[in-house]
């Protein structure tokens, strides 16, 4: 059986990279977490990994704004290597910090183009939000996810949020409709029944609920509830999980490490 | 040397403007009917006006909500004689004194460096506040306007200790 290698890309303020690489492990990855300046020193180490994970956490402390100046930082010094590595149909995730990462250096919600057409912007609260949200799983044709990402979940499912900048806004009209039409929006927030929720269920105020989105093909996914955070049903507040053991936040991973095999 | 103002573009809120908002209803104090917040980055060095272009549009701004204004530091003196003209708006700036560590502002000069700008700057980060008053522009809440906005400045918006403030 293949050893499917996970990369996870850490930096300054980088905080949930432990809980990510236990979650990988868990699903019988091999996993290493390498830091910014380690990997632009050797670039073609990034082709030896099978996915790519830009982890939850506070990158360059929210400087200028979340996610900002690692998005510039990698475009700018390993912009070539990771496009490459999204159009080779290799899985990449970013969460939450992560995501704000991938939209703002463009490869989200297009890598072919890489260029920054949405943003993750302050919540509309003006504060920091953190709690357990329910999540609509967007299916293709009402039967799966078009992500490679989020296959093999129920439609509604909670995880937990926690950030202050995670209110998603296209730059226009059209692009909001070719991310529909694509079916690459994959988490939308929503009350417990699959609803459109109010606030403090919808904690940003992000333009159609959207919560995680992902690229045409499917393979590079970004979302700002945390996943990592839901590997056991130990971790949900009512314990709620599947097999009476774990959390679906588990599934996500998994399903990329499947992909790979 | 130029200074580099982050503006919320038109369609987009800034939820910071209407806490700080609330924060000065909250001292008692009614009589501002609203408040703009900006970001200012203040960079010092040989650098081309092409490359400070470059550090505001691509490192700054969040190119979907917001835009800039770069000032040239010989132009500052005559803007602000610009804005007591065409607003109707006090303004406060805050800046950490000097000797005070400025991680902000750390950060952007790695930053500036990841986008292959490789002049030695200095920056400084502030905040600029624009606060418009309901009543006339001589009193607030019966005191002279000056008062109340040094008020507001120096009790709400700036850490006196570390920081100082501009009013304009």
């Amino acid at each position: 059986m293949k050893k499917v290698k996970v990369l996870i890309l850490r930096t300054a303020g980088t905080n949930c990279d432990y809980e990510t690489q236990f979650a990988f492990e868990l699903c019988k990855a091999v996993v290493e977490r390498v830091h910014i300046s380690s990997l632009v020193e050797r670039k073609d180490r990034i082709s030896k990994y099978d996915i790519l994970v830009f982890p939850g956490g506070f990158s360059y402390g929210d400087d200028i704004a979340s996610g900002k100046i690692l998005a510039n930082e990698i475009k700018n010094k390993l912009g070539d290597e990771i496009k490459k590595f999204a159009l080779d149909n290799k899985p990449i995730i970013g969460i939450c910090n992560g995501f704000q990462v991938l939209v703002k250096m463009g490869l989200l919600p297009e890598p072919d183009v890489f260029r920054q057409s949405s943003t993750l912007s302050y919540n509309d609260s003006g504060k920091f939000e953190c709690r357990w949200v329910y999540l609509k799983t967007c299916k293709k044709n009402d039967s799966e996810s078009n992500c490679i990402w989020t296959k093999n979940l129920p439609d509604i499912i909670s995880l937990p949020i926690a950030h202050g900048e995670g209110k998603f806004i296209p730059s226009n009209k059209k692009l909001l409709s070719t991310l529909n039409k694509n079916e690459q929006v994959v988490f939308k927030y929503s009350t417990k029944n699959g609803d459109i929720p109010q606030y403090p269920l919808i904690p940003n105020g992000s333009i159609e609920q959207i919560a995680g989105m992902c690229n045409a093909k499917g393979n590079v996914f970004g979302l700002m509830p945390h996943p990592e955070r839901y590997i056991f049903s130990l971790q949900h507040p009512a314990k709620k999980g599947f097999n009476k053991k774990y959390g679906w936040g588990k599934v996500i991973f998994q399903n990329a490490v499947d992909f790979v095999k | 040397m130029f200074e580099i103002e982050v503006l919320t573009k038109k369609d987009f809120k800034n939820p910071q403007n209407e806490h700080i908002l609330s924060d000065i209803a909250s001292m008692g104090i009614a009589s501002i009917a609203k408040v703009r917040y900006s970001p200012l980055y203040f960079i010092c060095g040989k650098i081309r006006f092409s490359d400070v272009k470059i550090i505001a549009s691509e490192l700054l701004i969040d190119k979907i909500t917001e835009s800039y204004v770069i000032r040239r530091c010989s132009d500052l003196d005559v803007k602000d004689v610009n804005l007591k003209m065409n607003s109707s708006a006090s303004i406060i700036e805050v800046w950490y004194k000097k000797g005070i560590t400025d991680t902000v502002a750390e950060s952007v000069v790695k930053a500036v460096k990841d986008l292959n700008i490789n002049v030695e700057v200095k920056i400084k980060v502030g905040h600029k506040y624009y606060l418009y008053s309901k009543e006339s522009q001589t009193t607030l809440n019966n005191n002279p306007i000056k008062s109340v906005i040094e008020l507001i400045a120096t009790k709400l918006l700036a850490n006196t200790l570390v920081q100082d403030c501009k009013i304009r």
